[in-house]
């Protein structure tokens, strides 16, 4: 069992029983669920939309040199430089780099999944560079030194209350605790970052490859200060987000926005090519966009499974997910968390690590039904599950088990004379009060919850004596 | 910097590694079937903007929109205002402008204490109700750094969905004469609180269009 495996079940276990936070998490998921529904409603066909998504996307990664070339050229065309990092370490020296030529002391930073994968902040930070995160939620969670929560929502675990509190003991200057005097908080204390900033650090949710732009999605401007404000802005983007053609756009937008909150639109996309061309009014004198493989290449190798660089990082299966509704973005101890995390991860962080991963899921196949670009990922989970097995990654206890179960299911006698004993047995146990003490064989479940009851008969007596009426 | 870049040949000869033969291609529908048809560009524009907080003024000419103008910047706190140097709204602003402080684009960057900002727009989306700037409007910073931004724009710069606004910025290589371009669609907001709905995080708390139904 890897350690990143042992603390799963660690955290996991402690937050499906945190019913102050699931119940958080719950109200959130349950909002979000009544307005995608009205997006999607305002689609001529919404499974159309997904189908073009997959469509658009499968062309792009099926194409990805192409594609990236051609990105590349015009970024350079238009002044801007390109730099493609193998690994995480290789992305952070070329920031690092980039920031200590230029004599940068202070960054703005809007929300972008690829610069928590390879750690920037702390890298900044460890050269005395101040990184404000700008987007609210990030800015929140950056504040309670904790990774984001979800890849949409970063801060979807707390309360106005505990965000009230953070932001006295921080911030100062809380008058109320109701959203809008928190947002003016946080306002107040980014706008002059934004002004002051020399570097401006984002995302991107794509590469435009035939204008040789970076689309960037956001709702609340934050993103388009980092872009527009500083004297240099670098945008740090997976190789897989690239689309062929700016017109895909015109659904992938809309598309982005329904399955990640459930509008429309999102309030700002915004296309950035380069520099500041001559003759304009203001915007970055440098433009750097940093490309990062970082196992996706791997990824892109595993022909089963290629197609998970499809995800836009809309975050819809994390909020379909059972299992993440239960125990939330943290426990998993991973960059990407819910369904796609678990599928990518053993290919971006290695398979010994994070196999345990495609076990945290029912299979129930929600994720793969909402999701926008039509990744299979319960496939992509039960896929990985084989891996492992085959790697020989999983305990031996597994195994025997399996074995066992083989054994029983083989023969229906036998089968039956197990059953009945097994029901005697946890009947005994549950008569001498064990339930959910150390001896209880189910202790996993039982510790924290009530055990179901152990039925009087077993199905098929039951069957033989109804006929399932 | 990034001209001595070693990962760049070894990620390329990667990906073409592991793509061997591409994954076949599937039919998808067209942009006709995916979204739902525009009849009326304008009704739509307006019902859009209701619904996503932009407020949307329609006057039958320029000098309408340019009382309405008027008007909007009496309402807007001390401050210098942010304004787009174009022909059009020199003539536009001429009445307020003998009242407040004016900084023209032309002038350099806005200023961080900038109360509001006044551009045009390349075109208006009826489908969503949005407004499609370039930093020929006025540059990067004046459609997202103010409380307040104004927009002055034509009912015939209307299209019915993004798809055909994104093919007109392709047009006359003003995709590459301009180094950004953003769609905005309503003001800025959160929900990161609770999911609770906040309008102006940092960007402007108030969009207004101020339509003229005749052309210059």
């Amino acid at each position: 069992m890897s350690a990143a495996s042992r603390q799963f079940f660690q955290d996991a276990t402690a937050k499906a029983v945190d019913v102050e936070l699931r119940e958080i998490v719950r109200r959130g998921i349950d909002h979000y669920d009544l307005v995608v529904g009205r997006g999607k409603a305002r689609f001529a066909d919404w499974e159309a939309a997904r189908q073009r998504c997959h469509e658009i996307r499968r062309e792009a990664i099926n194409h990805l040199d192409r594609y990236l070339l051609e990105f590349e050229q015009r970024v350079r065309d238009r002044g801007g430089h390109v730099f493609w990092a193998e690994t995480a370490e290789e992305a952070r020296k070329y920031v690092l780099d980039l920031a200590a030529s230029a004599g940068v002391r202070t960054v703005v930073k809007s929300k972008s999944m690829v610069a928590e994968e390879i750690h920037l902040n702390g890298a900044l930070e460890s050269r005395g560079i101040k990184v404000w995160e700008t987007d609210l939620g990030e800015f929140i969670v950056q504040l309670r030194r904790e990774p984001p929560f979800h890849i949409v929502t970063p801060a979807m675990h707390l309360t106005r209350e505990q965000i009230a509190k953070l932001f006295r003991e921080k911030l100062g200057g809380v008058e109320a605790e109701d959203p809008p005097s928190l947002v003016a908080v946080a306002r107040r204390a980014l706008r002059r970052a934004f002004f002051s900033a020399e570097m401006g650090i984002t995302g991107a949710n794509f590469l435009v490859a035939d204008s040789g732009m970076i689309a960037i999605t956001s709702n609340e401007g934050n993103a388009r200060l980092c872009a527009s404000l500083p004297r240099i802005h670098v945008a740090i983007v997976g190789i897989e987000k690239v689309v062929p053609r700016l017109e895909d756009l015109a659904i992938l937008w809309p598309v982005l926005a329904t399955a990640g909150t459930g509008q429309p639109i999102t309030c700002y996309n915004t296309l950035v090519g380069g520099p500041r061309a001559p003759g304009e009014v203001d915007g970055p004198e440098e433009f750097h966009v940093v490309l990062l493989d970082n196992g996706r290449t791997r990824l892109l190798a595993d022909v089963e499974q290629r197609e998970a660089l499809h995800c836009i990082r809309c975050g819809a299966c994390l909020n379909a997910c059972p299992v993440f509704r239960s125990i939330g973005g943290h426990a998993y101890g991973t960059v990407y968390s819910g369904p796609i995390g678990s599928v990518i991860m053993p290919h971006l962080g290695g398979l010994g690590a994070y196999q345990h991963l495609s076990y945290a899921s029912s299979l129930c196949g929600a994720c793969t039904e909402v999701c926008p670009v039509k990744i299979d990922l319960h496939r992509h989970l039960l896929q990985n599950r084989r891996n492992a097995v085959e790697e020989s990654l999983r305990p031996l206890s597994e195994k025997i088990g399996m074995r066992l179960w083989q054994w029983a299911m083989l023969d229906a006698g036998r089968f039956r004379r197990l059953a009945w004993a097994v029901r005697m047995a946890m009947r005994l146990a549950y008569g001498m009060r064990l339930e959910g003490t150390a001896l209880d064989p189910a202790r996993a479940w039982t510790k924290n919850r009530a055990a179901p009851p152990i039925p009087r008969h077993s199905f098929r007596a039951m069957w033989r004596k109804t006929r399932g009426g | 910097m990034g001209d001595e870049n070693r990962g760049r040949e070894q990620i390329l000869a990667r990906i073409r590694a592991a793509m061997g033969t591409a994954a076949p291609a599937q039919k998808a529908a067209a942009n006709e079937k995916i979204i739902v048809r525009i009849e009326n560009p304008l009704k739509r524009f307006r019902a859009e903007c209701a619904a996503n907080n932009t407020e949307c003024l329609v006057r039958p000419d320029w000098a309408g929109c340019g009382n309405a103008l008027g008007e909007l910047l009496g309402e807007i706190p001390e401050g210098e205002i942010f304004v787009q140097e174009a022909p059009l709204l020199r003539r536009a602003i001429a009445k307020s402008s003998e009242t407040r402080a004016i900084r023209w684009s032309s002038q350099g960057q806005l200023s961080e204490s900038s109360p509001a900002a006044v551009t045009l727009a390349r075109v208006l989306v009826a489908e969503s109700g949005s407004v499609l700037v370039s930093t020929a409007c006025g540059g990067r910073a004046a459609s997202v750094a103010t409380p307040v931004h104004i927009v002055l724009a034509e009912t015939r710069q209307l299209v019915p969905d993004l798809g055909t606004a994104l093919a007109a910025i392709r047009q006359h290589g003003e995709l590459f004469a301009n180094s950004s371009f953003s769609l905005i669609t309503g003001s800025s907001r959160t929900a990161d609180i609770e999911k609770i709905l906040v309008l102006g995080a940092h960007g402007p708390r108030r969009l207004v269009v101020l339509l003229s139904e005749q052309s210059e």
